[in-house]
């Protein structure tokens, strides 16, 4: 039983032991990688799946998940682009996309919480009817936004680039929200157990809507990065990010099960090491097509390692019925 | 003027699925006072907490708190009314710390923000665990707590929400005497503060010395019930056993052969069961006594194959069972009938035919194809049918779901004696299930035993145990703690045995 | 006075709630349906009558029915499998890399065809296999295994093929899948042996009981791992014969493939009447749901709506379908 213990507190060491093991590899296949200047870029490239990313954490703490993000993105970026390129002020549109996240958002949690529709279900529909919709709008082409969005990608907030910065910012609101706010801690609870968490008081309706409403924000925000880096919205636009925002947060400790997660450093050090690996990979001129083999592979990796924890985390947790004369005298019935 | 009695209850009723389980019960606990609810499993215990606690609503009665009418619709509203109920099995979250746990749906904020005032929900926590005498931090996550540790920590939610009526349900059954100790000092002191308990528990010992009154509680009915110097332990195990015949066991016709049917050699597993060897005989009737959280289930789920067992030997019909996963086990003769029927022996959804057919669908399939036969199959669960006489209202298509608990017992019974097993394990077969179906499943249990069978039968019930073995064995934290022969049975022996004695805690 | 009891007798159900519960429990719900829309919609549509645009919408029925039925195995056990798409698309392009008349491993053998098509099955049925073992033995759920695989197989698809197509196939196997009359018979056969399992084998009444319970099944000696590793290698299997129906259809091995069924597939199946829940499913339902489905994206296509609207419609029906399910599982968990 002592084993297992060690071997949980192992697979929870496993993340940072990764990230620094990955970038000795990358720096020493290829010296730029740990320049400064990429290293910067990764951060601001993963800003955006990192932000989406975020979101999905406070969705996968209750057990639930959200793969409507991407198409949430998609639909944004189109409305927000169309709107530009009719004339509409460039904050407008970005308050749009905002709106348009936290509708999608309203509409999962909808059917998640009222109608008991599964999640996984219920936000698949909506990848489907968001991206076809997108799709419609954009006629399939890509649009070439006004420099307005690029500039998002320019501009330097007190000598760090805005997406940094906001992503920084993100993260930080939202480990506050998580860890110190009651709705962060009920959100917790909910995700241990529901009905656990409806006797004790909590109102795990408005939980379960509010963190779907959560997924669909910043899903938003993270399209309102990606436009600012990409300046065009293309029909695969936000495709795959429900893949990225999931594995980000599962290896960043992020339970499927529900009941266990973070934000910081969690979810966040997930997205950049998921982000570092594309970075290293694109450095060292590696096939192009390896890159969703190598990111599945990611995902796997970390789901298994999820599982894993899971299942001895449950083993733990048998009742005692009997005191042996080897257990110690202090706490400790998780062994 | 006198103050209102702290709890009143009068004329409360509660039936399930046609079982009357609370008749009629009455009882009152003077404000500030410490009652003692005590009463064999099954005595309609749980169903009164329930209620109290606004898990289950009474079909009929009054409840009066603090002269005021108590009929929560939800927990949620029980513990605003004042009520703290705490659990047996504890409902906090590991995830979150002890602080969290306590207030968890009304932390102190700072300021007007959404953000919450750590250092004083630290304070507040700090001085709550003080209080219980516990000398551990705030901000340690429960999952890092003892069971005994987990249950100090429910009293102090339930002394933060300034609980009028605290109800304790057997909180000292994973307590070590240390903790035990700082329990009822934590009792006598919330006595001080003039809010009323109630204190179940089955260390009659501790209740007589802890309690201010005793109400005890048989058959759902309110046997006795007084001031505790009216009381000593003969007279509360008396009262908690002690019936006229009212219940009526079929006569077993055959006897018990030499032949061995389970052989069980030492089997341990660390924290469940301890040295535990016992052989059940062809024919024999073997019962299992002992209080919830003895193990019996446990064992039972060892012997199956559910659980693992980290040392001895479990020998079925002659077969050595090793590791072998239940569905070996099964061919080898054995067969269980779960606690649960609902979670674990029955497909709810699916129709009764498919349920009494679920164990021996092999045995009727041809072909390489493993074709069902649907006509030996139709025969087979017609045949059952009759034996087990199910409801003759019910067709076999109708979902399990649809009948009443008894026919279930014995749709979950017809399906493991369709096997002709060998050795038959039952835990808690009656649980649930009313008079007449209950003395229809006794003669099917005997004249499965008739039949050559050796069955292991655990029950709660010490008269049921009674009425159908031959021996009975007594486990108590674990452990084999008696073995009585047929000539040897008796009512108080067998609750002494399963009683916790107090001078075996450490 | 206290509460009476909360099993407060509910006030008799209207009329018309009565009728609409009847009907959402209906078996026939989706056979009516597609006999309604049908009638509806082809004094709309042009062509939709028409015989050659019924024979069409046969044909392109089949390879879809095929994939439904293994997702309906899976559905059965209460998992879910959204890596078929990605099945499909590796096993056409790895069919293709053996049999194609340029490159292939067995260019111009007169047996390529049939080899490539046992390949295809071999892979597609270890793929289900992974699938299944990943699900069982190491519990872990199965939309994010699947949708997972999904990933990871089409990647693989794309980086084998250099996101090109592979032509030059045999023409033996290209009638395999474009002959309405094989094609059909290959669904046929595959559908009522299916059938046949499902409603008269051993196999079939573990793979319900342990969608129904598996704790249950389990202690009532149902090998409920092995059984759900099976249902995995069935959807597995399917999605690879459905493949070969495709490639030869298109006469061409791609990796991108049935990369638009995902919806068609789950929305048809849940549709027919198999739960989500785990439990209930039958060959006949999902067919019914198959031909909905078809329908009404033969339909839109005909009144050249774009695909964007199509694709909107379709998620909103598996989202109806959704809901239905769900309300079918209130409904009969309300009948104690």
């Amino acid at each position: 039983m002592k084993a297992s213990r060690w071997l949980e507190r192992g697979l929870r060491q496993a993340l940072p032991l990764l990230f620094v093991t990955m970038l000795a590899v990358f720096g020493l296949l290829s010296p730029k990688f740990l320049s400064v200047d990429n290293l910067v870029n990764i951060g601001i490239q993963a800003a955006p799946a990192g932000i989406v990313a975020i979101g999905m954490t406070f969705v996968l703490i209750t057990a639930g998940v959200d793969l409507s993000v991407g198409a949430i993105m998609f639909v944004a970026a189109a409305v927000a682009g169309k709107m530009a390129l009719a004339g509409h002020s460039f904050s407008l549109s970005i308050v749009v996309m905002v709106v348009i996240g936290a509708a999608f958002g309203v509409v999962n949690a909808f059917f998640i919480t009222r109608m008991r529709v599964a999640a996984f279900i219920v936000t698949l529909a909506l990848l489907f009817v968001g991206r076809g919709f997108a799709l419609w709008l954009t006629q399939t082409r890509a649009m070439n936004l006004p420099d307005g969005f690029l500039q998002l990608g320019a501009v330097r907030v007190a000598g760090v680039p805005l997406p940094l910065a906001l992503f920084g910012l993100v993260a930080l609101a939202a480990h506050g929200t998580l860890s110190r706010t009651p709705f962060g801690r009920q959100v917790m609870a909910v995700g241990h157990n529901r009905e656990s968490a409806g006797q004790a008081g909590i109102n795990t309706t408005h939980i379960l809507g509010a963190v779907y409403l959560l997924s669909g924000v910043c899903a938003a925000f993270g399209a309102i990065l990606a436009l600012g880096q990409l300046g065009a919205v293309t029909p695969k636009f936000g495709e795959n990010y429900e893949f990225k925002a999931i594995a980000a947060a599962v290896l960043g400790g992020t339970s499927l099960f529900g009941g266990r997660g973070g934000v910081l450093p969690g979810t966040v050090l997930g997205a950049l090491l998921i982000q570092a690996i594309e970075n290293g990979l694109v450095l060292l001129n590696a096939d192009p097509y390896l890159y969703p083999l190598i990111t599945s592979a990611i995902i796997l990796t970390a789901v298994l390692l999820d599982s894993l924890r899971h299942l001895l985390l449950a083993k733990g947790r048998r009742r005692k019925i009997r005191r042996e004369p080897a257990d110690s005298p202090v706490a400790g019935n998780l062994t | 003027m006198n103050p209102p009695d702290a709890l009143e209850l009068a004329g409360l009723e509660k039936s399930y699925a046609g079982v009357r389980v609370l008749r009629g019960i009455g009882l009152v606990v003077p404000a500030g006072h410490t009652l003692g609810l005590v009463g064999e499993n099954g005595a309609g215990k749980s169903t009164l907490l329930n209620i109290l606690g606004g898990i289950v609503r009474p079909d009929a009665g009054q409840m009066m708190l603090d002269g005021r009418p108590h009929a929560p619709a939800s927990p949620a509203a029980a513990s605003r009314a004042g009520v703290a109920f705490i659990h047996q099995e504890l409902n906090l979250f590991p995830n979150l710390s002890i602080a969290e746990n306590i207030f968890l749906t009304d932390f102190p904020r700072a300021a007007r923000t959404p953000v919450i005032d750590r250092r004083e929900l630290r304070r507040r926590t700090a001085g709550l665990l003080a209080e219980l005498g516990l000398d551990l931090s705030p901000d340690l996550p429960v999952g890092q707590l003892s069971t005994g540790q987990c249950q100090l920590v429910e009293i102090a939610k339930a002394l933060s929400r300034e609980a009028g009526l605290i109800i304790l349900d057997e909180p000292t059954t994973s307590l070590s005497a240390r903790e035990t100790a700082i329990l009822f000092t934590l009792m006598a002191r919330l006595k001080e503060r003039r809010i009323a308990m109630i204190f179940v528990s089955h260390v009659l010992g501790d209740v007589l010395r802890h309690c201010d009154d005793i109400a005890v509680l048989r058959d759902g009915a309110m046997v006795g019930q007084g001031p505790v110097r009216e009381f000593t332990i003969e007279r509360l195990v008396s009262l908690m056993v002690g019936r006229s015949l009212a219940q009526l066991f079929p006569e077993r016709k055959g006897a018990p052969a030499d032949e061995p049917a389970l052989e069980v050699r030492h089997v341990s597993e660390p924290h469940i069961v301890h040295d535990i060897s016992f052989t059940l005989r062809r024919g024999e009737v073997l019962g299992l006594a002992g209080m919830m959280g003895a193990g019996r289930s446990e064992l039972a789920r060892i012997l199956f194959g559910l659980d693992p067992h980290a040392s001895g030997e479990i020998v079925i019909a002659g077969q050595p069972a090793g590791r072998d996963p239940p569905s070996r086990r099964i061919r080898n003769g054995l067969a269980f009938l779960t606690e649960d029927r609902r979670a674990e022996g029955l497909c709810l959804d699916a129709a009764i035919a498919d349920n009494i057919a679920l164990v021996t669908l092999r045995d009727r399939t041809r072909t390489v194809l493993r074709l069902l036969d649907f006509k030996r199959s139709r025969q087979a669960v017609n045949t059952m049918w009759q034996a087990v006489r199910l409801s003759e209202s019910a067709a076999p298509d109708q979902p399990v779901r649809t009948l009443s608990g008894g026919n279930q017992q014995k749709v979950v019974l017809a399906k493991w004696l369709l096997a002709k097993p060998r050795v038959l394990i039952l835990d808690e077969p009656t649980r649930g299930v009313d008079v007449g179906a209950k003395f229809e499943l006794y003669q099917l249990i005997l004249e499965l035993a008739d039949q050559g069978a050796g069955v292991l039968l655990v029950s709660s019930e010490i008269e049921e145990l009674m009425g159908l073995c031959d021996r009975i064995l007594v486990m108590n934290r674990g452990e084999l703690r008696d073995e009585l022969a047929r000539s040897e049975f008796s009512q108080e022996r067998i609750l002494q045995a399963a009683l916790p004695l107090e001078e075996t805690r450490e | 006075m206290a509460d009476p009891s909360h099993i407060a007798s509910r006030p008799a159900p209207g009329l018309i709630a009565s009728n609409l519960r009847r009907m959402a429990l209906s078996e026939h719900l989706v056979l009516w349906l597609c006999l309604v829309y049908f009638a509806v919609m082809a004094p709309f549509v042009p062509g939709f009558a028409s015989p050659e645009n019924l024979v069409n919408l046969f044909v392109a029925l089949l390879p879809l029915f095929l994939v439904a039925l293994g997702q309906t195995f899976v559905l059965i056990t209460g998992g879910i499998d959204l890596s078929v798409t990605s099945i499909i698309a590796l096993t056409s392009v790895v069919g293709a890399g053996v049999m194609n008349g340029h490159t292939g491993w067995l260019a111009g053998h007169p047996l390529a065809g049939l080899a490539a098509v046992l390949v295809m099955i071999a892979l597609g049925a270890g793929i289900g296999a992974l699938n299944g073992l990943a699900v069982t033995g190491l519990r872990m759920p199965a939309f994010i295994v699947t949708l997972t695989g999904m990933m990871f197989f089409s990647g693989l698809a794309v980086w084998f093929t250099q996101s090109k197509n592979i032509g030059n196939l045999p023409a033996s196997f290209n009638r395999l899948g474009g002959n309405p009359w094989l094609a059909g018979a290959i669904a046929g056969i595959v559908g009522i042996f299916a059938h046949r399992m499902l409603t008269r084998s051993l196999f079939g009444r573990w793979l319900f009981a342990t969608g129904h319970n598996a704790r249950a099944a389990f202690i009532s000696g149902v090998p409920v791992r092995g059984t759900t590793v099976v249902a995995y290698v069935v959807s597995g299997f399917c999605a690879a014969l459905a493949a070969v129906l495709y490639t030869g259809q298109a006469e061409t091995g791609s990796p991108v493939l049935g990369q638009r069924l995902l919806l068609d597939v789950i929305g048809a199946v849940v549709l027919g009447g198999t739960s989500l829940f785990g439990g209930r499913g039958r060959v006949l339902w999902t067919l019914c749901g198959v031909l909905f489905f078809k329908l009404v994206d033969n339909s839109l296509n005909l009144l050249n709506l774009s695909i964007f609207t199509i694709t909107m419609v379709k998620g909103g029906v598996i989202l109806f379908a959704a809901l239905l399910d769900a309300a079918r599982h209130r409904l009969t968990g309300r009948n104690a």
